[in-house]
């Protein structure tokens, strides 16, 4: 039997008791995972870092930690989590001081606080601010030290909201690779990014959720084999041209594929590339529209997100 | 075995380190030297300049000095309200810096969190009073508080901090907006500090609606309090004062308390 750190039913979740940022959510994050939630800006995805971290209290629906309820237990919880949220937080003073508060909160004994401070500076490239206040540093910066910060205390399961933003290549790997450490070590971890190749990266399961509902909950290996037969066409035209073609190009190609238009681009999914390429040339020339660019590629992960959001609840996975 | 072995962590988790750590958070990094200055300077001002700008309106036959002892215990008492201050001004602080989500995902309680502010502001609250004190042994020579009456006002200073903690915490907890907290922080404070025993005493000669204020105001019962333990002078009216203020400061801290741990913290 798997353990399961997180198990969520029919979560529900309304800030203002009108609209639900959480609309009856239910899955499981397992022991050992690294579980990435992906989702549009609004989706929900803070919203449910907020309700696993006992920060709200879900409208309805049951949640368990470690088999406790965040409403009951929520001190016990948080002594074994590690939460990255998306909003800035710092204490009033320098860099290494920030580390310093935070060991002491976290009641980490004076000598292994430094040696921890003195790894986590290093490992995370911050040797050159460390004396500096952590408001008076690059936004990238910032994004390290409140994350690097959360590494000072030991946990069972890590939320980071949107972790990366504004980290620079390098670093983001940096990071991506001792979360992906760590998790052999034991640590759960249940990760927001905007970023679909880095979720791809590092994580084991991957959710989507859109309006509070979540679409595909699945194995990224498996997401990627649901599209397996699938190509995926991109293509752009010139300018002006999209509001005729795309209709035409829609109907043109038929059953089989589909047309997710973006502008004077559009992402055209495939099980027979060879004959939408010929039906696309064709029907380009037919209409007197210029193709600015075409190309014709693997699916990734970002298809079967804009796909399962595009398709809005209809269900393209299994949970 | 197991059963010992979780008792030992639970031990490890008892609530009063984890307060002593919010504290000791709290004065590193919640409380900047420019504004303490500010909070125990500015009455160490108002000692000084009340001090002697009133002196010398009473005729020298009364003796320079005695308005100085007067103001002395109240602006000692003063410093209840100026901990307040300091208490909204850190949830202020932790709010608008993000550090409140944060800690509220920490290892405490919310009620830690909240006791963690309280504590921190009663010990401003006492260490300025005690600023004051020093000041005025300089001032004065010789001071009349004994010892009991020390840890009397002592006690008393303690009870308004938490007070003024309360109330401050109460106004932040429903306004969201810096520009108004400020505002109606100003308010209080003057309101507060001016319709009190702190400058002047109680006299039947005040206008109605400005007794009213008097009577009402907890800064009166704090002052008389505070006044009363350092000339030694307890009276039954002290103590119903000592009394009325206990009542309101439970009733206060039940209202903040029970506004904060509802308000949605996550908005910010
Ligand atoms: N404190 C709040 N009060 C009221 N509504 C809120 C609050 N926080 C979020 N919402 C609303 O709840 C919904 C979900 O928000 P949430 O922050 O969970 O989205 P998200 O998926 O994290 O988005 P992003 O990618 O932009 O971070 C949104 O419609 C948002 O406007
Ligand atoms: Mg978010």
């Amino acid at each position: 039997m798997v353990d399961l750190v997180v198990e969520a039913e029919d979560l529900r979740h309304s800030y203002d008791g009108n609209r639900f940022a959480l609309d009856g959510v239910s899955f499981t994050v397992r022991k050992g995972e690294v579980f990435g939630l992906l989702g549009k800006n609004g989706a929900g995805k803070s919203t449910l870092i907020k309700a696993m971290t006992t920060l709200i209290r879900p409208s309805s629906g049951t949640l368990r930690i470690f088999g406790m309820d965040p409403a009951k237990d929520g001190k016990k919880i948080r002594a074994r989590i590690g939460v990255v949220q998306q909003g800035e937080s710092f204490d009033f003073t320098t860099v290494e001081g920030n580390f310093d508060v935070y060991g002491v909160l976290w009641g980490i004994p004076r000598a292994e606080r430094r040696r921890r401070r003195e790894a986590l500076i290093q490992k995370f490239g911050l040797e050159e601010v460390r004396r500096q206040r952590s408001f008076d540093i690059s936004g990238g910066q910032k994004r390290r030290v409140q994350v690097a910060r959360e590494f000072i205390h030991g946990m069972d399961i890590l939320f980071l909201d949107e972790p990366t933003v504004g980290m620079d290549v390098i670093m983001r790997r940096t990071l991506l690779d001792s979360i992906r450490e760590e998790v052999k070590g034991g640590l759960t971890v249940v990760f927001t990014t905007h970023n679909l190749e880095e979720a791809d990266y590092v994580c084991d399961r991957i959710a989507v959720i859109d309006e509070g509902k979540l679409l595909v909950l699945d194995e990224v290996e498996n997401l990627k084999r649901l599209y397996g037969g699938k190509k995926t066409i991109d293509l752009t035209i010139d300018m002006g041209s999209a509001a005729r073609f795309i209709p035409a190009l829609t109907q043109g190609l038929g059953p089989g594929t589909s047309v997710m238009p973006e502008g004077d681009s559009m992402v055209i999914l495939t099980d027979d590339p060879k004959d939408s390429l010929a039906k696309i040339l064709e029907l380009s020339q037919k209409m007197g529209v210029q193709l600015e660019w075409i190309s014709v590629r693997k699916n990734t992960l970002e298809d079967v997100f804009l796909r399962s959001v595009d398709h809005g609840g209809e269900p393209l996975g299994s949970a | 075995m197991s059963s010992f072995a979780r008792s030992i962590t639970e031990v490890n988790h008892l609530e009063a380190p984890n307060i002593t750590r919010l504290i000791y958070r709290n004065i590193k990094v919640n409380t900047d030297p420019g504004s303490l200055t500010i909070l125990i300077g500015l009455p160490a001002m108002y000692l000084v300049f009340f001090g002697f700008g009133f002196a010398s309106l009473q005729s020298s036959a009364s003796g320079g000095s005695s308005y100085l002892s007067f103001l002395t215990p109240g602006l000692m008492g003063f410093q209840a309200v100026m901990a307040g201050t300091v208490g909204g001004g850190m949830l202020w602080a932790d709010r608008r810096w993000g550090m409140l989500a944060q800690l509220l995902v920490g290892p405490f309680t919310r009620l830690q969190y909240l006791l963690g502010i309280m504590l921190t502001s009663v010990a401003f609250g006492l260490a300025g009073a005690l600023v004051m004190l020093g000041i005025a042994d300089l001032l004065l020579g010789a001071l009349p508080v004994s010892l009991i009456g020390l840890g009397f006002l002592l006690a008393v200073i303690a009870v308004g901090s938490i007070f003024f903690g309360s109330l401050m915490l109460l106004i932040a907890a429903k306004i969201k907006s810096n520009t108004t907290y400020n505002s109606i922080q100003i308010l209080v404070l003057f309101l507060v500090n001016f319709a009190s025993t702190v400058f002047y005493p109680y006299s039947s000669a005040l206008p109605a609606a400005i007794r009213v204020l008097f009577a009402i105001n907890p800064l009166t019962y704090i002052a008389d309090a505070v006044r009363a333990g350092y000339f030694g002078a307890y009276t039954t009216t002290v103590g119903y004062e000592v009394l009325v203020l206990c009542a309101e400061t439970v009733a206060v801290l039940f209202l903040a308390v029970r506004a904060y741990m509802r308000s949605d913290v996550s908005t910010e």
